[in-house]
């Protein structure tokens, strides 16, 4: 029975999100015929590609009912690492890009620690890990000879292949990583074990906890992996810019939160898909493509239709569920009034 | 309750104390830099934070958050600048500001408190609202050419070396200090954020606390805009950006925590003092601006982290006093039967 009602909205919801996408190539293409090119879009995915592949493993850690905001900063730690590395330590690049992802790892660790193992609010651990992150980053890039503002660049052409790369001439190498990486996303949240830990200790801890699940482990290594896939956006996003800076990917942030939640998963926790993530991610990639395409909106207005886009989406949710809500409240209103007529007479 | 008062008070005494410290340790380090104006240079700098800290600190104590404070702040800066620059009068051009700030709050509220948004969710969205209005109201240029004497009187002082703004602003903290904590209607806020479910059932008005909080906030984040405007001198269209994040970091080291119900506006006020200051203090201690936000960052990490294992412990301790009290209190009355 539980079960039924839960899996209807979420359905709904992913088809909800198919209709959107629909939507937009509909109303894009219509405007515009070069919309549909696929060349053109190909290469424009490579604009919003950091935000689908982060964002798909941040739902990880959504789901446990935590938050990660330093996604963002890790980006431009990784970058900074690999040129450094790279450039001034004289490292091979590919070490440069392990060395890069190994510290990414690290700093989730880290951050995953303090959240899961000494009990700190996720919001207020990832907001320090932002500020830590981005403060590395802009150190490291001092231990550099070139200006920071400036960028390293000039990376050797294996390097720059990974963006270079078109699958069968027309895919770019960088899509066919983002569509591996949903599939092991996908797999791994809802067709493994660990993937059924994951969602039981976003539900309810202690019960999780009871059942024989490591949850502390659990919820620190959604953060380890939601670090690692921001590093791999980095590395991509270096090799496709052809330079590494400290400060790549600092607005992405609120990009990759609206993601997740357009994607349906509750920012409590205990629901969300990863499926659901990716197409809202390309739902905001190609809104971001699409409007100053076709309707010549400049670019730094682009915040006002994916905020409107957000507000919209989760107060007609609210309203659609109203009635649900409604009866929650009730029942969590008995279920108080129960309680405290309990502790009454046990003082009585 | 005096108990709870103590912890309250203990918790920005801490903040206040490592405030302290920061400075006698600078001190010891660079002497030059205890003087009076470089002292009261990090509390005026702080004037800015300081509003939007204690607006953030409203919405936090009903248990909810406002990210949207850094493009309100921005957009208020920059309707008040645009304003001014074409020679409205400062009253016309602050009630402008503010009301905007009402707007925005009641907004805000709106969708939290009526809608029942997760609040992260619906502020994210107004931010982005709100930032891309100030794109479309400016076209992306930079409000420049403000009234000198708006600009000018940023610098006067008015005690001593503290500006009429910061004096202000302190003044204000110490009022609303007093709303909260000795009328009714101010501890609605920390009832609904420590229990909303419990406040509801003994007849506090949930929503309308909720809203009244994010129109606080909106109130003095739109203030907070205004004295930007007059203390930076230009307004460009990223203004304010980031703001939310340094405005939540002052609550948490002024005490506050983000689960809602516990903290002061006095603490967030500290906090926000903190905040302005490492920069200016990194300098003093020799280090580049560089270092600025990893030490943020890890003076952030260490205070949440080390409060977080502190309240464990105190937490342990009191289920063990109430384990030893109820065995006590069985064995007493089976002595009795």
């Amino acid at each position: 029975m539980k079960n039924l009602t839960k899996k209807r909205p979420a359905f709904n919801w992913t088809a909800f999100l198919v209709l959107l996408l629909i939507l937009e190539f509909v109303i894009f293409g219509g405007t515009n015929a070069k919309f549909l090119k696929p060349a053109l879009l190909m290469t424009s995915a490579n604009d919003f590609l950091p935000i689908c592949i982060i964002s798909i493993f941040v739902t990880f850690v959504m789901i446990t009912g935590g938050i990660d905001i330093q996604v963002a900063s890790i980006i431009g730690l990784t970058s900074i690492i690999i040129g450094v590395a790279w450039q001034d330590f004289g490292l091979n690049i590919w070490a440069a890009v392990l060395v890069a992802i190994l510290v990414a790892a690290a700093g989730g660790a880290l951050s995953g620690f303090f959240v899961a193992y000494c009990g700190v609010q996720a919001m207020v651990v990832t907001l320090g890990g932002s500020f830590l992150y981005s403060g590395l980053a802009l150190l490291v890039s001092t231990l550099s000879s070139t200006e920071s503002y400036q960028g390293i660049s000039g990376f050797p052409a294996s390097f720059r292949w990974i963006t270079k790369y078109k699958v069968f001439g027309v895919v770019p190498f960088q899509i066919c990583i983002f569509l591996v990486l949903l599939v092991i996303a996908y797999l791994l949240l809802h067709k493994t074990k660990y993937g059924r830990k994951v969602f039981l200790v976003g539900v309810n801890q202690s019960a999780a906890e009871y059942s024989g699940i490591n949850s502390r482990r659990i919820i620190m290594s959604t953060y380890i992996l939601s670090a690692v896939s921001a590093a791999i956006a980095g590395v991509i996003l270096t090799s496709y810019l052809g330079t590494a800076k400290s400060d790549l990917g600092s607005g992405l942030t609120m990009n990759i939160i609206t993601a997740v939640v357009l994607g349906g998963t509750l920012s409590t926790g205990g629901k969300g898909s990863a499926i659901g993530t990716a197409l809202a991610a390309i739902i905001i990639g190609l809104l971001r493509f699409g409007m100053p395409l076709c309707f010549k909106v400049n670019t730094q207005y682009l915040d006002i239709p994916i905020g409107v886009l957000l507000v919209v989406v989760v107060v007609g949710r609210s309203l659609a569920g109203n009635p649900n809500v409604i009866a929650k409240f009730a029942k969590m209103k008995e279920r108080f009034k129960g309680g405290s007529a309990k502790s009454g007479s046990a003082e009585a | 309750m005096n108990k709870t008062k103590k912890i309250f008070k203990a918790r920005e005494m801490t903040s206040f104390l490592f405030l302290m410290g920061l400075f006698i340790i600078v001190g010891i380090l660079n002497p030059s830099f205890m003087s009076v104006n470089n002292v009261a240079a990090c509390f005026n700098t702080s004037v800015v934070y300081t509003l939007v800290a204690v607006g953030m600190a409203f919405t936090i104590f009903v248990g909810e958050i406002d990210v949207s404070v850094g493009s309100n702040l921005g957009f208020v800066a920059t309707v008040v600048g645009s304003l001014l620059r074409d020679g409205a009068n400062w009253g016309f051009a602050f009630t402008v500001g503010i009301i905007i700030g009402v707007i925005i709050g009641l907004i805000n509220g709106w969708g939290v408190a009526i809608m029942k948004v997760p609040s992260l969710i619906f502020t994210l969205g107004t931010n982005g609202i709100l930032r891309g209005m100030m794109y479309i109201y400016t076209g992306g240029a930079w409000v420049e050419n403000l009234p000198k004497s708006f600009k000018d009187f940023s610098a006067v002082t008015l005690i001593g070396k503290f500006t009429v703004y910061y004096c202000c602003a302190v003044i204000l903290v110490v009022l609303i200090h007093m709303a909260l904590t000795r009328t009714r209607r101010g501890r609605y806020f920390w009832a609904v954020g420590d229990n909303a479910g419990g406040a509801e059932l003994v007849g506090i008005p949930v929503v309308r606390t909720k809203v009244m909080a994010y129109v606080i906030c909106g109130i003095l984040s739109a203030a907070a805009g205004i004295i930007f405007c007059s203390r930076i001198g230009f307004v460009t269209s990223a203004s304010g950006n980031g703001y939310e994040m340094k405005a939540v970091a002052a609550c948490v080291l002024g005490g506050i925590s983000l689960t809602g119900g516990v903290g002061t506006v006095i603490g967030a006020a500290i906090g926000a003092v903190i905040m302005a200051s490492i920069s200016y203090l990194l300098v003093f201690m020799g280090f580049s601006s560089n270092y600025d936000n990893a030490i943020t960052g890890i003076i952030l990490i260490t205070i949440v982290v080390f409060d977080a294992l502190m309240q464990r412990r105190a937490a342990v301790k009191n289920r063990r006093a109430r384990l030893v009290a109820r065995t006590a209190a069985g064995t007493a009355k089976e002595a009795g039967e």
